[in-house]
């Protein structure tokens, strides 16, 4: 009666079941696994577990159930380490993506008279979990993401590219590193903006922000600093190779036209240079000292790149 | 004197349980591990929940923490994490008799705390004539950062908990960590009746 009772109710688990003995056959498994293996029972009973489902790894395998038998412990694996031990299908084969069923696995010695001669393994289908996890886990990313970037541009953002430069700063210090800064400002922009429209506007700056960024090297890293003022943090650089960069860039931008609506927009950018000095303590001294340079550029009649004065020029300024 | 404090005898005879189930946890690990597994005396005391978090982190510096909770008769439970410090991670998998490649260093740790927490709470509840049922092994996070966050964000509903930490050397494998088991406050008290019950047939 009782045992009719177990039976019962062991096949109506929506847990997966299956018994082993140490030689790893098969002794017995219940109608959840039956059903998600897609297998007749005297295919399986009595088999090895390998024969049954040759997608185990058999290493790992043997030696999980050896602890399990030696150490009279259960063991776990769970879904987050390994998405499955058994190609199983699930029960939401429609609304997700996952081909097989994830699982959380329990492995539990069987202990009669002290001694364990089979282990039971209980497999728990995580499927919905495991969905819902990566749905948050990828929504987390989008939001960093999301957090760092300049929406219309697809730049960093003004705090994202601070905070990058502040790090920057500090490891060319600690270091004794190289570090350069190129700011860039689109010339005339407030008449391209009357001219246009602010819609013209937005298109010259995406399509500005796509030319610079195409121009740069991995480790670069390139902001929208204010309205349609840009930045480059330029990592183990020094002002030749700076300048090079800042040259490359102003050129580029020049040569293109950006179309909008059947029109042609051409615009130039005036550029400032600096790097890191000795004087320097905090990484706003680049910053000023590339707008400096920024600014000259512009008073000196636009579309052109301006370096930051060296050292000996403050200190004549200084004297 | 709080009703959570255990008395000179109470300590006494849990100290001593806890080092009977030491040396037989240290004795089975070995074998398992094939490398001497060193326990070293544990400490017991109390932990507010306010400062747990300052206790953990003066205790080590900690970069991964794997959770495990525990229950068995008599209102016996708690929680078990173990914590690892990053140079532990190297040589884990040789330990544990797999290949390197065949799990990630994830993989091995929660793996190893199990075996750690479980092996020494069977022998304790062995002791106690008890039986522990685990939850499977959580890792709360991979890195100090994170940890600290996620312990700042709970909201602790116990004020007290007992807490015994014990530290194991593998030093054949030159590794370390660190088990804490943490015992909320109405599980102190059903340990305190167990001790009691022992204390009185002893």
């Amino acid at each position: 009666m009782l045992d009719a009772l177990y039976h019962n109710i062991t096949n109506r688990l929506n847990t997966g079941i299956l018994i082993l003995d140490s030689d790893f056959n098969i002794v017995m498994w219940n109608r959840f696994l039956e059903v998600h293996a897609n297998k007749k029972d005297n295919n399986v009973i009595g088999k090895s577990i390998f024969t049954v489902f040759p997608e185990l790894p058999k290493k790992w395998f043997e030696r999980k159930l050896s602890s399990v038998i030696q150490l009279k412990n259960q063991s776990f694996c769970g879904w987050e380490q390994r998405h499955h031990l058994f190609e199983l299908s699930h029960s939401r084969p429609i609304t997700t993506d996952s081909h097989f069923m994830a699982q959380n696995c329990t492995f539990l010695p069987v202990e009669v008279e002290g001694e364990v001669k089979h282990v039971c393994l209980l497999i728990e289908d995580v499927t919905d979990v495991c969905h819902y996890q990566t749905q948050l886990n990828k929504a987390l990313e989008d939001l960093a993401l999301s957090n760092r970037i300049d929406g219309l541009t697809q730049a960093f953002n003004r705090k994202h590219w601070e905070e990058c430069l502040a790090s920057e700063f500090s490891r060319a210090r600690r270091y004794n590193y190289d570090l350069a800064l190129v700011m860039l400002d689109l010339d005339q922009f407030k008449l391209l903006n009357d001219t246009f429209g602010h819609q013209g506007g937005d298109k010259v700056l995406i399509d500005t922000a796509k030319s610079v960024n195409d121009l740069l090297r991995m480790g670069d890293m390139f902001g929208r600093y204010g309205g349609e003022e840009f930045a480059v943090i330029l990592p183990n650089t020094d002002l030749v190779g700076a300048e090079e960069v800042a040259e490359r860039i102003r050129q580029t931008i020049a040569s293109n036209t950006v179309d909008y609506q059947g029109r042609s927009i051409n615009v130039t950018v005036s550029i400032g240079v600096a790097v890191i000095e000795a004087e320097d303590t905090r990484y706003e001294d680049l910053i000023s000292n590339a707008d400096i340079a920024l600014y000259e550029a512009k008073s000196n009649g636009r579309n052109r790149v301006c370096l930051a004065k060296q050292c000996p020029t403050k200190e004549t300024i200084v004297a | 004197m709080n009703a959570f404090d255990l008395t000179e005898d109470q300590q006494d005879c849990l100290q001593e349980l806890i080092n009977v189930a030491m040396g037989q946890a240290s004795d089975q690990l070995a074998r398992y591990l094939d490398t001497f597994v060193y326990l070293k005396v544990p400490k017991i005391e109390q932990v507010k929940s306010e400062q747990l978090l300052v206790t953990l982190n003066q205790d080590l510096k900690a970069t991964a923490v794997v959770s495990q909770g525990f229950f068995g008769y008599e209102g016996i439970r708690g929680e078990a994490l173990l914590m690892y410090q990053p140079q532990d991670s190297n040589r884990l998998a040789d330990l544990l008799g797999y290949e390197a490649d065949e799990l990630t260093f994830d993989e091995q740790i929660i793996d190893l705390s199990s075996i750690l927490t479980t092996t020494f709470l069977n022998v304790f509840a062995s002791q106690i004539d008890n039986q522990m049922s685990y939850s499977a092994p959580r890792l709360l996070s991979p890195n100090l950062g994170a940890v600290t966050q996620h312990l700042q964000q709970q909201a602790f509903n116990w004020d007290l908990a007992l807490k015994v930490r014990i530290s194991y050397q593998v030093t054949d494998y030159s590794f370390n960590c660190d088990m804490v088991l943490l015992i909320p406050e109405q599980a102190i008290i059903n340990i305190k009746t167990v001790i009691d019950r022992i204390l009185e047939e002893f």
